[in-house]
């Protein structure tokens, strides 16, 4: 009965920012558009502050504040990735407002960038949300265009 | 067991963890890195990117399994040759 319900479970996904959602093969970053971080979605940002997609806790913030590795209460494994090759910045443009083993919500502000410096950096602002640990997605949604920081932008149902 | 420094400065962030993870998968045994008291399965992202390994820090690398020996020779080679 508790499988039952289990695997029936939706899970939503919330939008980190504003922007346009678009899905993750159109990540121009092979490691993204291949899957082979995990399989999510990528936000086109129109603003500048990451709010967490999920319920859960900080695992890890990169020490250079462009990744984020959050492990959601459902299980999911989600690394929320600010940019393309934006690891070569080492922090510059980026500020970290969590830590590691936070107890976040969906909608609490995690990490803030700079898109001038991005910008000036050559550096694309795309930023993937991915769930690391793929195998336990029965289905994924993404319901790509224009979104807001928090609203539903994915249902995934766990296996 | 191998003992490798990473020397990439930006360490295993998400490109060279998912091909880490890619190389592990080609394998049986179960692989592991070690820094100091900290252990990450090697064949999940978020175990190795919660590790944050970062250019100079010196990891260990180690298998368990019918293919062990061949998985850490590959590993510690990948892992070293990092340059990005």
């Amino acid at each position: 009965m508790f499988k039952f319900l289990k695997s029936n479970k939706g899970i939503t996904i919330a939008a980190p920012c504003n922007g346009e959602i678009v899905t993750i093969d159109q990540v121009p970053d092979a490691v993204f558009a291949q899957k082979m971080v995990g399989d999510g979605f990528a936000i086109i940002p129109s603003s500048n502050d990451i709010h967490s997609p999920v319920d859960g806790e900080v695992i890890q913030v990169f020490p250079t504040y462009h990744a984020i590795c959050l492990k959601s209460t459902d299980g999911l494994e989600i690394i929320v990735h600010i940019g393309i090759d934006t690891v070569e910045l080492k922090g510059e443009g980026f500020t970290c407002h969590t830590s590691v083993g936070a107890n976040v919500k969906a909608g609490d502000l995690l990490l803030s960038f700079s898109p001038e410096i991005l910008a000036a950096k050559g550096k694309n602002s795309i930023t993937p949300v991915v769930i690391t640990n793929q195998e336990v997605l029965k289905s994924l949604k993404v319901e790509t265009g224009l979104t807001h920081t928090a609203d539903t932008v994915a249902k995934i149902t766990l296996k | 067991m191998k003992e490798i420094i990473i020397k990439n400065p930006t360490g295993l962030h998400a490109r060279p963890a998912s091909q880490l993870v890619m190389q592990c998968k080609g394998f049986e045994s179960e692989i592991t890195l070690i820094r100091g008291d900290q252990t990450a399965n090697a064949k999940s992202i978020m175990s190795i990117m919660a590790m944050a390994i970062m250019g100079g820090d010196k990891i260990q690398v180690t298998a368990e399994g019918p293919d062990a020996e061949a998985a850490i020779e590959a590993i510690a080679t990948f892992l070293e040759s990092l340059e990005e």
